[in-house]
């Protein structure tokens, strides 16, 4: 089973679930809000995403993941808008009968996450000014 | 003519200052041609910028012609996580 979320707000984290008895791995992976970007110190992130299109392609990619690696479950939930520093940004669990393709699923999830999922970051410096974090100037 | 909504995100909505801009279109009019006006409205500013191409909230993987009342973004590299 996958499920996925886009949420506007602190995330409430997945808990630990100790009635699955066949899954001996449970893998938690949770993406913060560094005090840089590209070495500029920045006071927050904003989380732009593609509505209608973000969630979808989230959706798309939890089931490739899940179709691809012999793992159980994929629960993710990933912010948008302000997300101060040290908060957490993506949170992603999955549960699988063996570490190894719980953690290939999980690095391979998170790859192609950041290569097609409509999402982007905001950063806002100290000076206040506002720039997509890939910009040029 | 066609109208067509582009919708603007990161360096695309910061090169244009804008969160979408609408085009009214020939007919025939391509994905391909759009983003070169895109491009040219942008005044160099998304110069190196890869931009995929979404038509109607899906990816597509080669230029379409446009239909009236399309709804296409040009998605710069996505940052998530």
């Amino acid at each position: 089973m996958v499920k996925v979320e886009i949420i506007n707000g602190p995330l409430d984290l997945y808990l630990t679930d100790n009635n699955r008895t066949q899954d001996g791995a449970e893998l938690v992976f949770n993406g913060r809000v560094r005090d840089t970007e590209h070495g500029n110190k920045i006071t927050y992130l904003e989380y732009e995403h593609y509505d209608g299109m973000a969630k979808a392609e989230l959706l798309q990619l939890a089931d490739k993941t899940v179709k691809k690696f012999p793992i159980n479950d994929l629960f993710c939930k990933h912010r948008i808008g302000k997300v101060n520093i040290g908060e957490i940004s993506l949170h992603i669990i999955i549960w699988s009968k063996h570490r190894k393709e719980g953690l290939d699923a999980m690095s391979w999830f998170i790859s192609e996450l950041k290569n097609s999922v409509p999402i982007w970051k905001w950063a806002i410096l100290e000076d206040g000014s506002r720039v997509p974090t890939e910009c040029k100037d | 003519m066609i109208t067509v909504k582009v919708k603007c995100f990161s360096q695309v909505k910061y090169a244009l200052n804008k969160d979408e801009v609408i085009f009214e279109l020939d007919h025939g009019t391509t994905t391909d041609s759009l983003e070169s006006m895109i491009r040219d409205n942008a005044k160099g500013k998304l110069d190196g910028v890869r931009l995929r191409v979404a038509v109607n909230r899906k990816y597509i993987p080669e230029k379409i012609e446009l239909k009236d009342g399309d709804e296409i973004a040009f998605i710069p590299p996505v940052q998530g996580g």
